[in-house]
């Protein structure tokens, strides 16, 4: 067993390294086989664990491989624990990230470094992977720093792009505040609890503290920023739109179905600390609302189909956050299962169109698109009304239990915010559905003819994913029985609240509320853009700015910082830095010129030297 | 004879080695001096082997006779071949090594 998880865990890595350092050895055809087939694998490990797991009643297990360091008071060694939680992400890690490998293939294809993509897609694949399954925070943060910097790499594909390099940048700026946090929470941890073990802290916190303790409350809070800059929750939501710059399926595997919910996953992991910093819970609470309702109205006036995805994302993740501060954290981990499937399937529909199109996202320029991508448009018209939250699709039973958790316990303003969204969510997914592939064409005449439907590794992959998509809520769904998704978690201990193990669907007024909503939704969108789309003027400014906050935190944060960096390259860096290093090259110079005039190459100056030296010697040993 | 005396010619003879050396330029006179230098150890060693009644010195006055000898040797082929290059047997303008 332990065999199996070392396998899935460090195939990847191995797959990295070798097409790294042989990315000019081996052919284009063999790179793709290569990266496809270690991800395969690695699913096939998970998946066999997982076969372990339901068939055997097996508890958590720890597997320890090495001490990694052995400092008292540190005292980090390198464990893995495999428990329902990790196993359901590595499971989706792997699984969507084959999928997603598959399909680029066929949307690489063309570029120069097919082994670099791939190279970079399997260190991702990994430290991934490192972060579900560590067993020790500082481990947890290793895989946490892996993928940060899988995604700058990828984000920056086309580096030669200014706006790609610049985006890719800014992700891994705005990331390091939020780690900033995590690691001040980390050294609180290691400073508390004398191990950075998730299995003693979580067993050893409810005896230490008392509910609510401020000491707890703030290592809690700080673990959430690092989760917010991850997540891309108020106010470090900033890099995901723009990272949206790197290549569609990067966006699909690290933007939407996994990097983004590794703080949703941080916060489900330590939900046993988490439950006793009610404040935190409830901070939670409200930025999660506030990003689900807040990213939605900037998805709204989106040109740009990817960005409408993007924002799309930072609302979903807000509603996990949402199910997690008002301790569903089971909700909030079926919320993140079906918007792994959806939104992956939404990404690479898009991608398809991107792709055929030459890279060009903008919806001014599509539209009437139904009838060259015959195939794509009906996967995006399932992801757009698995995500709009209808019924029997994945989204529905998942944003449906969230609801329900959030009214439940007693969040009135919370769960209006949250019904808002869904609504406003079915709005725009139907306003780029629409943008997109219905009404009037808006490209010119010689590129429709260019443009054709995806090949079929492209569209193979999405399929997958929309049968994904239609039946995923069904793991959360079971007609009068526990469902798999709930009784399979419940031994991590994030069953519902109240101990009820009835996750099933009830119908009540929340979700009526909800689909009636998204169906009107619907249908007034799509009236909208249908007959009075001439009417309208150009998208909100202000929604399409996102509130214009990059502004913002460019005039409080970035030009002041610029300012100083200015005056330090004119004033202090020339004077201080490189004039000292000049002066001590400079004097080193001078000094060896005047030894130089010694080696004359007189061999008389040489003897005169010499005996001056002896006769010197002489004198030192003689008194 | 008193140790001193010889003490004191052997001084002298270092003394006129090193001089020699210092402030002669022809290569042969400088290889003459340096000859010099290296008796005027000799006869110190000799001059206190027999001082003592040890002849530990006088095996290392056969040692040095040896060297200088294979010195000679090989030093002579030197200024023969510098010669040779140069037509000049001025150690000054032996200054190829200058720093």
């Amino acid at each position: 067993m332990l065999y199996a998880v070392l396998l899935g865990l460090f195939l990847p890595l191995v797959s990295f390294l070798g097409l790294m350092s042989a990315s000019n050895i081996i052919g284009r055809r063999l790179t793709g086989f290569i990266a496809c087939a270690s991800v395969l694998i690695s699913f096939v490990c998970f998946s066999s664990l997982l076969w372990i797991y339901t068939n055997t009643q097996m508890q958590p297990q720890t597997f320890f491989i090495y001490h990694w360091i052995p400092v008292s008071g540190i005292d980090a060694d390198f464990t893995l624990y495999i428990d329902p939680l990790a196993l359901l992400m590595t499971l989706i890690i792997t699984g969507i990230g084959f999928l997603i490998h598959l399909y680029s293939i066929g949307y690489i294809e063309h570029e120069e470094d097919f082994a670099r993509y791939f190279a970079c897609l399997n260190f991702f694949i990994f430290a991934m992977l490192l972060l579900v399954l560590a067993g020790n925070l500082l481990l947890l943060f290793a895989g946490w720093e892996g993928v940060g910097l899988a995604s700058y790499l990828l984000v920056g594909y086309w580096y030669h792009r200014p706006a790609a390099a610049q985006a890719a940048t800014k992700a891994f700026v705005v990331n390091r505040i939020g780690d900033c946090g995590f690691l001040i929470a980390l050294l609180l941890t290691f400073q508390i609890f004398g191990t950075g073990e998730i299995t003693d802290v979580t067993q050893r916190v409810a005896q230490l503290f008392a509910i609510g303790a401020p000491l707890l409350t703030l290592m809690t809070f700080l673990y959430f920023v690092g989760a917010m800059g991850k997540s891309a929750q108020l106010p470090l939501q900033v890099w995901l739109p723009d990272a949206m710059e790197g290549p569609t399926p990067v966006s699909a595997l690290i933007h939407a179905a996994t990097m983004v919910t590794a703080g949703v996953y941080l916060v489900v992991r330590m939900h046993d600390v988490y439950l006793l910093t009610p404040l935190t819970l409830y901070i939670i609470a409200i930025i999660g609302a506030a990003t689900a309702l807040f990213a939605a109205l900037c998805a709204l006036a989106q040109t740009d189909l990817k960005r409408v995805l993007a924002y799309s994302t930072i609302s979903q993740l807000g509603y996990m956050f949402l199910a997690c501060g008002v301790g569903a954290f089971y909700a909030g981990m079926f919320h993140l299962t079906t918007h792994a499937f959806v939104k992956a399937l939404l990404f690479l529909a898009a991608g398809n169109v991107v792709h055929m199109m030459h890279g060009s996202t903008n919806m001014d320029y599509m539209g009437g698109l139904w009838k060259i991508f015959f195939k794509t448009r009906w996967l995006f018209l399932i992801g757009a009304i698995a995500l709009a939250g209808i019924p029997p699709l994945a989204i529905f039973f998942s944003k449906d239990l969230i609801l329900e958790q959030v009214h439940h316990a007693g969040y009135e303003l919370l769960f209006y915010t949250g019904l808002l969204t869904s609504i406003l969510t079915a709005f725009y997914m139907t306003r780029a559905y629409y943008l997109t592939f219905l009404g009037k064409t808006r490209l010119e005449e010689k590129i429709i003819k260019v443009v054709e439907e995806a090949p079929s590794i492209m569209t193979g992959p999405v399929t997958a994913l929309a049968v994904l998509s239609i039946i995923g809520g069904f793991l959360g769904y079971a007609f009068g029985a526990m469902p798999p998704l709930e009784s399979f978690l419940h031994k991590v201990g994030i069953g519902l609240p109240g101990n009820q193990p009835s996750g099933n669907f009830v119908f009540t007024l929340e979700t009526l509320a909800s689909t009636v909503g998204a169906l009107l939704a619907i249908a007034l969108a799509y009236t909208i853009y249908s007959k009075y789309a001439q009417r309208l003027g150009a998208p909100l400014q202000v929604l399409k700015k996102a509130f214009y906050i990059d502004q913002i935190y460019d005039l409080l944060f970035v030009n002041p910082l610029k300012f100083v960096a200015s005056l330090i390259t004119r004033f202090i860096e020339p004077k201080m830095i490189e004039g000292s290093i000049l002066a001590t090259a400079h004097g080193t110079q001078k000094t060896a010129r005047w030894l130089q005039q010694m080696q004359s190459g007189q061999i008389r100056s040489y003897v005169a030297w010499m005996a001056i030296g002896m006769a010197l010697l002489i004198v030192y040993m003689a008194f | 004879m008193d140790i001193l005396f010889f003490i004191y010619i052997s001084m002298a003879m270092f003394a006129v080695g090193v001089i020699g050396v210092l402030v002669k330029r022809n290569a042969l006179i400088f290889f003459l001096s340096i000859e010099l230098m290296l008796n005027a150890a000799n006869l110190l060693f000799v001059a206190f082997a027999r001082q003592w009644g040890n002849e530990t010195g006088l095996v290392w006055v056969f040692f040095v006779l040896v060297v200088a000898a294979a010195e000679a040797a090989v030093g002579l082929a030197l200024i023969i071949n510098l010669f040779r290059s140069k037509q000049i047997v001025d150690v000054d303008q032996y200054n190829v090594l200058k720093g």
